[in-house]
């Protein structure tokens, strides 16, 4: 699933981009392959809009290029570059009929109008709107209105398809189906699709490849697995999912073996493999995820790494339970999630938690 | 108690405002020459006057004329403005867009006066019906842009963006997106324009040459006293005009407002 294997549609070339004197966009270089999916993850503010709407042609680079198709995009306006966007607000034609938005790109296609009215139903039974054709647009749910938005740019069978937050406005349980209806359809076109979004989980469920900016620089570009077991700094650690942070001192002992010293849980030994940066001596943060660690059951014999602890909070999400636990002995807590089994007790807040942690798991980020 | 002042207030208020508007048509169709209670009876014939006076039936076309051009020129200056406010940013706009807009507060014999002054002694023009347009078109101008401006306000820039991004060109899709959006404020500041070059005396007044506009007759008509019936059927008729396109204005500028799918802020309504 990397770039490598796939024929480059959409290629960077150390874009930079200033509005004013912000820079919005930071050296930013990475190719985008053909047929991939591929997400755009960041917080508020750190220049996706601005990076996609860079690769639709809305704003220009102020520095370094855009290629599409191995073509240089500098100076093509947006009408001219093999791109669709489906916009943030859904950009709906309100004084359209529902098949007059869909069929919309098609007037300069050349078709007869029976071949566009046949091209609009087929789009229109593609997101599943077959028989809407004939409604006002502005009669339509949020729902609705997105996949209007997506059989508007599909129908002219685009290279590469943008998306900005298009889920960002529908209730969770819409956001879900639409998640998985968007990656079934992605896979049925073999269109490229470019999504934008702030949401962590839903980069993860769906992308092939996920790029994660932070003011306006690529801070990691990578496979959801690879995000979220090798997350290459501290900062994409934090961001994607939920990440323990605890103080550690690293000692190098003979030959390969490195040991770390972490507070609350103790020694253990861990391999350079799993420092993203250089290991160094000294004092570093690790990290690990609620799912790597488990609360022993009472009386349960604790093999390997045990740590005692207090349950400080507890919430119950029905599949799972999250518990946040004190350390012994430091002022430190970490969260740790656990299945809820048939015959496994819900631990309450004030009863004692040993901690069973596995060290293969331990991420070292050197400070 | 305070509530009940207030309402006492808002009566008088209304009374002041609307008692000489009402008195029009009920003189309009009274059967005396002299405008006075108590009223002697009704008649249509101030009306059918009306139609016997060519000066009057001159000076009606020509301020139909001077009010279709201002509102044509008025408009297209206040679309211009308006696009130019909402979708560009430029060095000083906050400080254009206000100079633009101050003919509105500006005293209207102040207006007249000074392009009076700049017409015939700068520019040495004739006064004629083309010097009233360029002068109506200057105050009509700021209403046009405050009517144009809500609606391009109330139209989403991505409206136009995903036009573009479908193939179309910045003509088209200004023709085939925009123009259609905004249609109904266009016709609110076609017809509010059209109304106040319609109903303006001073600037006229002081511009206009040897054809006189609707108003500047009447005003010339109030020497004669056997005329002033007649004038009161002629006000009756310009008041429920002006009634009328003020309704039609606003009912284009709530549809707008509606067909942009947004809150309504507020019109001169
Ligand atoms: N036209 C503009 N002029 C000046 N600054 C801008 C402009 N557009 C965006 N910015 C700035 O560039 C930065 C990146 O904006 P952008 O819209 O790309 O963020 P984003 O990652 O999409 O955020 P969000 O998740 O909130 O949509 C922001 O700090 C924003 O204020
Ligand atoms: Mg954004």
């Amino acid at each position: 699933m990397t770039d490598g294997a796939r024929h480059p549609i959409v290629s960077l070339r150390d874009v930079e981009k200033f509005y004013g004197s912000y820079h919005a966009l930071r050296g930013i270089s990475m190719d985008i392959g053909e047929g991939e999916f591929f997400s755009l993850l960041g917080p508020s503010g750190c220049g996706k809009t601005t990076l996609l709407r860079t690769i639709a042609g809305f704003e220009e680079v102020s520095s370094g290029h855009v290629l599409l198709d191995g073509q240089n995009m500098d100076g093509v306006a947006p009408n001219r570059r093999p791109t669709n966007m489906v916009f943030q607000s859904y950009a709906i034609f309100p004084h359209l009929s529902v098949a007059e938005n869909v069929g919309f790109g098609l007037r300069r296609s050349g078709l007869a109008g029976d071949e566009k009215a046949r091209a609009v139903d087929e789009a229109l039974a593609m997101v599943g709107l077959a028989g809407y054709g004939a409604r006002s647009a502005q009669a339509l749910s949020g729902g609705q209105r997105q996949r209007v938005a997506l059989a508007r740019a599909l129908i002219l069978k685009p290279r590469v398809l943008l998306l900005d937050e298009p889920l960002s406005a529908l209730d969770k349980k819409m956001r879900e189906q639409m998640q998985s209806e968007l990656r079934r359809l992605q896979r049925h076109v073999g269109i490229t699709f470019i999504l934008v979004t702030h949401d962590q989980e839903e980069a993860l469920i769906m992308s092939d490849r996920i790029a994660v900016m932070f003011e306006g620089e690529i801070a990691q570009l990578a496979t959801p697995q690879e995000l979220y077991r090798r997350p290459v700094s501290r900062e994409v650690a934090d961001f994607i999912g939920v990440m323990n942070f605890l103080p550690a001192e690293i000692r190098m002992g003979s030959g390969t073996a490195v040991e770390a010293d972490i507070a609350g849980l103790g020694p253990a030994a861990i391999d350079s493999a799993q420092c993203p940066g250089a290991l160094r001596p000294g004092r570093a943060e690790v990290g690990l995820r609620p799912e790597t660690m488990t609360i022993l059951p009472e009386g349960a014999p604790g093999e390997g790494h045990v740590a005692q602890g207090v349950v400080a909070e507890q919430s119950y999400y029905g599949d799972m339970t999250y518990y946040v636990v004190r350390l012994d002995g430091v002022d430190q807590t970490v969260t740790l999630s656990m299945k809820n089994r048939i015959g496994r007790a819900v631990l309450e807040p004030g009863m004692p938690a040993r901690v069973s942690w596995d060290p293969r798991a331990l991420l070292v980020f050197s400070g | 108690m305070k509530g009940r002042g207030l309402f006492f207030y808002a009566g008088i208020y209304l009374l002041f405002l609307y008692a000489p508007i009402i008195l029009l048509p009920i003189f309009a169709f009274n059967d005396s020459t002299i405008i006075a209670f108590p009223l002697s009876g009704f008649t249509t014939g101030w009306f059918a006057e009306l139609a016997t006076i060519d000066a009057l039936h001159d000076a009606v076309r020509n301020s139909l004329f001077i009010a279709v051009l201002t509102a044509i020129f008025s408009t297209l200056l206040g679309l211009c403005a308006a696009r130019a406010a909402t979708r560009y940013r430029f060095p000083a706009r906050g400080g254009l867009m206000t100079l633009i807009m101050t003919p509105l507060v500006l005293p209207e014999i102040i207006v007249a006066v000074s392009l009076l002054v700049v017409m015939v002694q700068l520019l040495d023009l004739r006064l004629s019906s083309w010097t009233v347009i360029a002068a109506h078109t200057l105050i009509c101008t700021p209403f046009c842009i405050a009517i144009l401006n809500s609606s391009f306000q109330n139209l989403d820039a991505s409206l136009e963006e995903a036009a573009i991004d479908l193939g179309e060109s910045r003509f088209s899709t200004f023709r085939l997106v925009t123009l259609p959006l905004v249609m109904p404020g266009i016709i609110a500041a076609l017809l509010i324009s059209f109304t106040i070059s319609l109903d303006e005396f001073i600037i006229a007044f002081f511009l206009t040459g040897s054809e006189p506009t609707l108003p500047v007759y009447i005003w010339g008509l109030l020497r004669f006293p056997q005329r002033l019936p007649a004038v009161m059927a002629l006000g009756t008729i310009l008041v429920a005009l002006s009634i009328l396109l003020l309704i039609v204005a606003e009912y284009f500028r709530r549809r707008g407002v509606a067909r942009a799918g947004k809150e309504d802020s507020g019109g001169f309504l």
